[in-house]
């Protein structure tokens, strides 16, 4: 792992890189009242997937707290809840953009209720109260069990609000009832950057992940040398 | 004892514990009859679709839960009875037991919520066996989210006061089920079309209920 990681790093960075050229270069089909702004589907999507895969990686890890106690998988679920939030902002920051100039050219406001925005919304409210939850237990490995427990559980809502809820009602959002499915609109010479877009997103949220993982191993560390060292004076 | 009664005796434990003081109960029938009174005072007569009439009775029961729930295992902690507790009974039997509790208190709750909204908002409800199926549902679905999530708040430094943050964002399913098929019983709409509400609201119930008893044993054991 640690020999293969900065080639690993370096192509991630190229592919990403590739990507977003690619999505401001290359041509896409004209669509009406999209137009241009129909680029920005290469980010604000695979921002959301990458959320979505963030969050099942935190839930897995919560899982993986409960059967076998200890910093390792604690570390790695709150870890991997951060930066799904962070990819999940950006999504909502790229979708309420997208839809000022799209759904609501002409009028003067930034929201409407969408229902699969508001989802999302609250999606993000459950695990920003996750990082609550985690400030208010002082005990480390009681901290790490309850918050597992309440990952756990707010992950068994997600698809609920995911996926079969916005499916029922009315909305502007494809794939909602009225609307053609995602797949439908999808023409094929945007599908060429649009799924190099999911998996570079995904890949570069790993890159963060893996970084901030070990940068939180490494803290742990020196947070338990230097009260080691506390108490070997104090002696 | 088998799982069953041993459920049975913590929830009649719990009611003549209520009984006795009348605590939980007395605040959450206060908490909804003054808030549906701000919100006759706000409303000051107008005439409101039945939408917002099931919109803001159910916002009602679920602040009122998210207020008057935190308590139930708190006291617990608080009274020292919790050891008691984990030594004569089960896990699973404990969750049930304080659900079967939890849902009795949101049942009535919720009743109260519907006959305040009748009298004092003049809200005319046509289809009373839906309403009443949505009422019954829906308090399940609720003490299903609220009960886990008032056990993990009891570790808490905060307590009971960081129940609210930790349940809203978790009910949206919920209340958004119920409020459509509130406004169903309201018009009066056939069964028919209200079933994929109640059904949502059911699985919902199921869904927290089932991940509640695996997960539960791992906050009540520490």
């Amino acid at each position: 792992m640690n020999r293969s990681y900065p080639y690993l790093r370096t192509a991630i960075l190229m592919w990403v890189t590739a990507v977003i050229v690619g999505a401001f270069l290359l041509r896409i089909p004209k669509m009406s009242i999209l137009e241009h702004t129909a680029r920005n589907l290469y980010f604000h999507v695979p921002m959301w997937f990458t959320m979505m895969a963030g969050m099942a990686l935190s839930a897995f890890h919560a899982v993986g707290v409960l059967a076998r106690p200890g910093r390792e998988h604690d570390l790695r679920s709150a870890t991997a809840a951060q930066t799904a939030m962070l990819f999940g902002v950006l999504g909502m920051v790229t979708g309420i953009v997208w839809a000022r100039v799209t759904w609501y050219q002409g009028t003067d406001i930034w929201w409407n209720f969408d229902p699969r925005q508001t989802f999302a919304a609250m999606s993000l409210l459950v695990y920003a109260a996750y990082f609550v939850l985690r400030s208010q237990i002082d005990d480390i490995e009681q901290r790490a069990r309850i918050c597992a427990v309440y990952n756990v559980f707010a992950f068994t809502t997600v698809p609920f609000l995911l996926y079969i809820l916005p499916r029922q009602v009315t909305s502007l959002h494809p794939g909602a009832e009225g609307n053609p499915a995602f797949s439908d609109i999808t023409d094929p010479r945007m599908r060429l950057v649009f799924y190099p877009a999911v998996i570079g997103f995904i890949a570069l949220f790993w890159l963060l992940y893996n970084q901030r993982v070990r940068l939180g191993r490494l803290l742990a560390a020196a947070d338990r040398t230097s009260s080691e060292h506390d108490r070997s004076l104090a002696s | 004892m088998s799982v069953v009664r041993e459920a049975l005796v913590v929830l009649s434990k719990d009611l003549r514990l209520e009984w006795r003081t009348r605590a939980a109960i007395s605040a959450l029938i206060l908490f909804v009859l003054s808030t549906v009174f701000l919100i006759v005072y706000s409303v000051a007569g107008e005439d409101l679709q039945p939408r917002t009439d099931a919109a803001m009775l159910w916002v009602v029961v679920v602040f009122s839960a998210a207020i008057g729930m935190g308590r139930s295992f708190v006291t617990e902690e608080e009274q020292q009875t919790a050891t008691l507790l984990r030594l004569h009974a089960s896990p699973g039997a404990v969750y049930t037991g304080k659900l079967l509790f939890n849902f009795l208190l949101l049942v009535t709750v919720s009743v109260l919520a519907v006959a305040s909204f009748v009298f004092l908002l003049n809200v005319d409800v046509a289809s009373g066996g839906l309403m009443i199926a949505t009422v019954v549902l829906g308090a399940l679905a609720l003490a299903g989210a609220t009960t886990l999530l008032s056990a993990i708040v009891s570790k808490t430094r905060a307590g009971a006061a960081v129940l609210p943050i930790l349940l809203l964002p978790l009910l949206l399913p919920l209340l958004g089920a119920a409020v459509l098929a509130t406004t169903a019983a309201i018009d009066g709409s056939a069964w028919s079309e209200a079933s994929d509400h109640l059904v949502t609201l059911a699985a919902f119930a199921g869904v927290t209920i089932a991940a509640s008893l695996l997960l539960f044993d791992q906050v009540w054991n520490d």
